[in-house]
């Protein structure tokens, strides 16, 4: 009991630690450092949530963009004015009761995930069904189906136009706000029976059966929860980017969240956490090598698209020599600290 | 007693032409220790997979206090009673030894996973209780001094012993045990067999055993029944199985093939 008391009090001065050092970059940080922490955070929300389906159930899930997308959009059109949507579906207008609703912020980004959940739900059946790749496949089929749907549904989504202008509402203490709290809910989620049941599933699926467990029952909680807040994250990255269209959730979003997974370590969420900080920090600081460059006599001309081949790499180089990632499957823990701390004392 | 405890009547499981078992049936009374042995492919972990929900029989008819599990998925009749281990071992490995146990008591859980992700002192309660049950599971098999290993790292022997304790922690009536003395030297089987027997003196628990370990089934089982081929060849108790020509015929072959 003295040390849950205890690793409670350092969790908490944890978060404490993070708020503080949130609120000196809110004050004296420039925009630059203030929009790579709100991508850090955005990304270790998409990323954690989407470990719990991946990484702990075990089941290749390639459609988070799906939930993504419903949640940008749901929550976009949310906050958006009924005057600024007017101006902005130009060639259709939009239906109602979306065009006469507006909500503030943190209830958009509720109803985002409820959204994005709801439609989980929907598509659970066939999903589960199947198993392995194939379960990949129709997961990947309906990422596709949604960005679609946006391109085509001209008076709910306004077509290939996108969103534009949406209010810079997400700030460090929404963005980070919401990862710390999916953080806690998740890993609360993952150490109870329930985890466990999940991951018994992952491990062996006719054993858990035979264990009295029901796969559909525990992979559609996993899914649903994975879906809300991937749908909330998607709520804070249309008001973290202000411009949303179809073409930024394609597969290629999917894809880094799965390389964010594999080098983080899959199936442990301490290892979410530090791919989605690695990602959304290389993703800004890796900017330069996509400028023009001097090297010498040589000219580089700047190539779009560069820092996708470093990541490549560095995603190669991590299965070929560490193919459990950085973390492996283990998890950051106090305990883990002291017994550290203790073994050098000796 | 008019209570039907365990009936599996004419059971037959065909596969496209192939038909693995022909017209099974077997009667189970509570308490007993059934052994189903028979040569390699002839259909004993079949029989197991229709029991346990694993393969739903093409035809007949499965009965369990008077109730019909034919076509109920295998979570369900688990919950109703009825566990069972693995031929080739088939553990939870990257999770420790104790949570392999701990997963077995997932579905008799109170509370919801509401409770689970607020820290409910229900919850919490309950995962001490499941967590201190366990245990005494582990220390029952002796495996306790490393609850806290990967189970993939424990060795062939005690892995087994873990499936039993897996499948003992979902609190069944009936267990169905499939060669668990195989890769056993003889001083770890005959442990084995008494702990079997123990295991149906003091937890109340009925067996129904696949193995080839014939020492260990002719001092264990109390009735046996006997596979060839699918077809039930014959079934009584050891010393008569022992001396029953079919049976001879099916390990040993006949008498002019064996001279040649």
């Amino acid at each position: 009991m003295i040390r849950e008391q205890r690793n409670l009090i350092l969790n908490t001065l944890t978060i404490v630690l993070l708020f503080v050092i949130l609120w000196l970059f809110d004050r004296y940080g420039t925009d630059y450092q203030i929009r790579i922490l709100n991508n850090i955070a955005v990304f270790i929300t998409l990323a954690v949530s989407y470990n719990l389906i991946n990484g702990i159930c075990g089941v290749l899930n390639l459609g988070p963009n799906a939930f993504i997308t419903i949640g940008a959009y749901t929550s976009a059109l949310l906050t958006m004015s009924p005057a600024e949507k007017k101006i902005s579906f130009i060639i259709e207008p939009l239906i109602w009761p979306l065009n006469v609703i507006q909500l503030p912020f943190g209830a958009s980004l509720v109803v985002a995930g409820i959204v994005a959940t709801v439609f989980a739900f929907f598509i659970s059946y066939p999903v589960f069904r199947v198993r392995g790749d194939y379960l990949a496949i129709v997961t990947l089929g309906f990422g596709e189906v949604v960005r679609v749907l946006c391109n085509a549904l001209q008076n709910i989504t306004n077509g290939p136009l996108g969103l534009k202008g949406l209010k810079p509402y997400t700030n460090l203490w929404w963005s980070w706000g919401i990862a710390v709290l999916t953080i806690i809910i998740v890993q609360r989620l993952i150490n109870s029976s329930w985890g466990r049941a999940m991951k018994a599933i992952r491990e062996d699926e006719t054993a858990a059966k035979a264990m009295g467990i029901d796969p559909f029952r525990h992979l559609l909680l996993a899914f649903l929860i994975s879906a809300f807040f991937s749908g909330v994250a998607g709520g804070l990255l249309a008001h973290l980017i202000t411009t949303i269209s179809p073409t930024l959730f394609t597969f290629f979003l999917t894809f880094n969240l799965l390389m964010i997974i594999v080098v983080g370590g899959l199936g442990s969420t301490t290892g979410a956490v530090i791919g989605a900080t690695l990602f959304a920090w290389g993703n800004e600081a890796l900017r330069f090598v996509e400028s023009p460059m001097q090297i010498g006599p040589l000219h580089i001309p700047g190539i779009p698209g560069m820092r996708m081949v470093i990541f490549s790499i560095i995603l190669m180089v991590v299965i070929i020599f560490a193919r459990k990632g950085i973390m492996g499957q283990r998890e950051f823990s106090w305990d883990w600290i002291f017994s550290k701390i203790r073994s050098q004392r000796i | 007693m008019a209570q039907t405890f365990f009936h599996a009547q004419h059971l037959t499981m065909q596969f496209g032409g192939l038909v693995a078992v022909h017209n099974f049936s077997l009667k189970i009374d509570p308490l007993e220790i059934v052994g189903l042995i028979g040569p390699n492919g002839a259909g004993k972990t079949t029989v197991f997979n229709m029991i346990t929900g694993n393969l739903t029989p093409t035809s007949g008819k499965i009965i369990w206090q008077d109730r019909d599990i034919t076509a109920l998925p295998p979570y369900e009749i688990t919950r109703l009673g009825i566990a069972r281990t693995f031929q080739n071992i088939r553990l939870f490995g990257n999770l420790s030894v104790l949570d392999n146990v701990m997963v077995s008591y997932h579905h008799r859980l109170e509370s919801s996973f509401w409770h689970a992700i607020l820290g409910a002192k229900k919850y919490r309660r309950e995962e001490n209780r499941i967590r201190e049950e366990s245990m005494k599971l582990l220390q029952m098999v002796g495996l306790d001094h490393l609850a806290k290993e990967p189970a993939s790292s424990l060795p062939y022997g005690q892995q087994r012993k873990l499936e039993i304790a897996r499948a003992l922690a979902t609190n069944p009536k009936l267990l169905l045990l499939d060669e668990p003395a195989a890769g056993m030297n003889p001083q770890e089987t005959l442990d084995l067999a008494r702990f079997v027997r123990n295991l149906r003196d003091s937890l109340g628990l009925t067996l129904l055993i696949i193995e080839h370990d014939m020492k260990f089934v002719m001092g264990l089982c109390e009735r046996i029944v006997v596979l060839v081929y699918g077809h039930t060849i014959a079934e009584g108790k050891p010393e008569d199985i022992q001396h029953h020509p079919e049976v001879i015929k099916a390990y040993l072959g006949e008498k002019k093939h064996a001279r040649h």
